[in-house]
């Protein structure tokens, strides 16, 4: 019954690998460009929960808002500061659009690991759990209390999530705008807006899923790397841009990399996802779902 | 294509370009003199070192900015070509003790046909998928070193035998090879080589439909250009005498594209003086308290925000401006 364990904790893997993925995607999706900073707000709301609970010393249930507060801000700062050359009126840029990008964010994701290495320390701290339990058997699978409130807490946020694209009016201009910036501006959305509203959306969940991690990773500045590799991957599984997509291919990558390292080998466990994005890149593009994905 | 359709450089009918290219490249020269009077001034072998690993960006610097600055290909692999080069001569001396004479070479081929290979596989993709890809083949190269203990040793490393015993010599070595990699990429940009490249960076499709094989020039500058890396990692192993997975941290290729957009992407001055600059006060900023990995990152973002052309686009502007000026009184 190993198989069914395998499976129901890759799944829960696979939720917290959504929380970061489906932040970079939807970023994708509006203005086409990875994010290599993302794996820095995981690492600032990892910090952030860790240390309000610690040196603060607030119950971790108002921690957990706090390090959502802090990526979301985190998010609207970069956007604000950063991403505006990529669509707001620098039409000469548009040749070097993607080198920017790149760099930009790459220098941001360095920045920020040796700012926080700088002011709390490279050592690792060991975060408060929301709830003191053991491991559990249930049926076959293997628990305990902190991972099951956790994957709880992630898969509500996903759908909350899913729900606020799909029906509210904000989430339907960010659909709007993905599909089409300039068509979204003619009817009178404001782009520029709703793209804040995107870098907000996935700093909060990038940093919550750092949060929820936060007694099992025991932060460490440079804690991000790890799981934002992990949401390249997703996002070209699920088809780039694609946030239902990215959902998918968050829950198959979980499930897959828990039976891979079983099975085939744990060393090389890491290196499983990253041959899968080059096999995606190179012969599937569109992703899992094809272009049906796209819709945002 | 044929030299007769190639902008006419040789005619004596210079244009801005090459007079850019020119200038750079003469900047590039006075930069390497001064560094070949340093050992006049510098003797303690402490500083020599600093150099020397200097130096050793300064060529990942220069291979990376053939394939990003001059023919577009924003790769995220050079460290990964590097630790691959340096396993070069630390394999062939490990496993199957031969002398660096044959690591070495070994070290340059293998990167440059990886870099071929890897030119070949990512022919189609642009931007963010290449920035994807190359990173995955980075990360794999590093996970699948640091794993195989049986053949590499994984992250304990391998020892390497050295060149010489002396760091004047190391140093020496380095500004030589520093210099040949400058005059063979002046010696190429010159060529119709270099304006297909420039022509594949500025607009691949309209390179294409002019009848450049785009294919060709591509997968070349990919092989070059991890061949450098390959190169400077071969020779760093044997300097400082151990090579391991760590020299391919993604943490290096960020080091190495900060280098070159702080310099200047897309010319040979700019990498070289990012390289020795960002190095050089790197060690010097060490006596801040370790604050220069803050400062560094926070000046790619400001420059690649605001100063694109980068310090030696910077120190040239005024040139470009008096000849336009000139051109225009004409």
């Amino acid at each position: 019954m190993l198989a069914v364990d395998l499976f129901v904790n890759g799944l829960i893997v696979g939720l917290f690998y959504a929380l970061m993925a489906v932040g970079l995607a939807m970023i994708f999706g509006v203005l086409k460009i990875i994010n290599f900073a993302h794996g820095e707000f995981y690492m600032i709301g990892a910090y952030t929960y860790v240390l309000a609970a610690l040196k603060l010393g607030v119950s971790p249930w108002i921690a957990l808002p706090l390090a959502a507060v802090a990526g979301g801000a985190i998010g609207w700062l970069v956007e604000r500061t950063l991403m505006r050359p990529l669509y707001a009126g620098y039409a000469s840029w548009s040749i070097m659009k993607d080198e920017y990008a790149v760099v930009v964010t790459f220098g941001l994701s360095l920045l920020l690991i040796n700012v926080v290495d700088k002011v709390v320390g490279p050592y690792p701290y060991r975060g408060p759990t929301l709830t003191e339990s053991s491991r559990f058997a249930f049926g076959p699978v293997m628990l305990n209390g902190q991972k099951l409130i956790a994957a709880a807490v992630s898969a509500a946020l996903l759908v909350g999530l899913a729900l606020f694209i799909k029906r509210s009016l904000w989430g339907r201009q960010i659909q709007a705008v993905a599909q089409n910036r300039l068509g979204a501006s003619l009817a009178g959305i404001d782009a520029t807006r709703t793209t804040s509203l995107i870098f907000v959306i996935s700093g909060i969940l990038a940093a919550l899923s750092g949060a929820l991690l936060a007694p099992v990773i025991n932060p460490s500045p440079d804690v991000g790397a790890f799981p934002a590799i992990k949401s390249y991957v997703i996002v070209v599984l699920g088809g780039m841009g694609s946030v239902w997509g990215a959902m998918l291919a968050s829950l198959l990558l979980g499930v897959l990399e828990s039976f891979f390292a079983v099975y085939v080998s744990y060393d090389y466990r890491d290196a499983f996802g990253l041959l899968i994005l080059i096999l995606v890149l190179l012969f599937r593009p569109q992703g899992l779902l094809g272009e049906r994905g796209r819709e945002l | 294509m044929n030299r007769a359709n190639a902008p006419a450089a040789s005619n004596g009918e210079r244009n801005l370009w090459s007079r850019r290219l020119a200038l750079d490249f003469r900047a590039a020269l006075v930069v390497v003199a001064a560094l070949a009077a340093a050992p006049l001034v510098v003797t303690s072998p402490y500083t020599l070192g600093i150099l020397i690993v200097s130096m050793y960006f300064a060529l990942l610097a220069l291979g990376w900015n053939l394939l990003a600055g001059f023919t577009g290909q924003f790769s995220l692999a050079p460290a990964a070509f590097a630790m691959l080069g340096a396993y070069g001569p630390g394999l062939f001396d490990y496993q199957w003790h031969l002398s660096l004479a044959w690591g070495i070479p070994a070290g340059v081929v293998g990167t440059a046909i990886l870099g071929w290979l890897l030119g070949r596989v990512v022919l189609r993709l642009r931007g963010p998928y290449l920035a994807l890809t190359t990173l995955s083949f980075a990360e794999i190269a590093r996970v699948v070193v640091g794993n195989s203990y049986d053949f590499t040793r994984g992250a304990q490393g391998l020892n390497v035998p050295t060149l010489m015993q002396s760091r004047v010599g190391y140093y020496y070595l380095f500004l030589g090879v520093v210099l040949a990699v400058l005059v063979g990429l002046y010696v190429l940009m010159r060529s119709a080589t270099g304006r297909f490249w420039l022509a594949i960076r500025d607009d691949e499709t309209g390179a294409e439909s002019r009848g450049i094989n785009v294919v060709r020039y591509k997968t070349l500058s990919f092989a070059l250009s991890c061949a450098i890396c390959g190169l400077a990692g071969a020779l760093y192993g044997t300097f400082s005498q151990l090579v391991s997975p760590e020299l391919g941290l993604l943490l290096q290729t960020g080091i190495v594209i900060a280098m070159v957009v702080i310099g200047g992407m897309g010319t040979l001055t700019g990498p070289l003086i990012g390289a020795l600059l960002v190095y050089l006060a790197s060690e010097w900023m060490r006596g801040f308290g370790n604050v220069q990995m803050i400062v560094f990152s926070a000046l790619v973002i400001v420059f690649a925000r605001f100063f694109r052309e980068g310090l030696w686009g910077l120190a040239t502007r005024r040139v470009r401006v008096t000849r336009r000026t000139t051109v225009a009184a004409q």
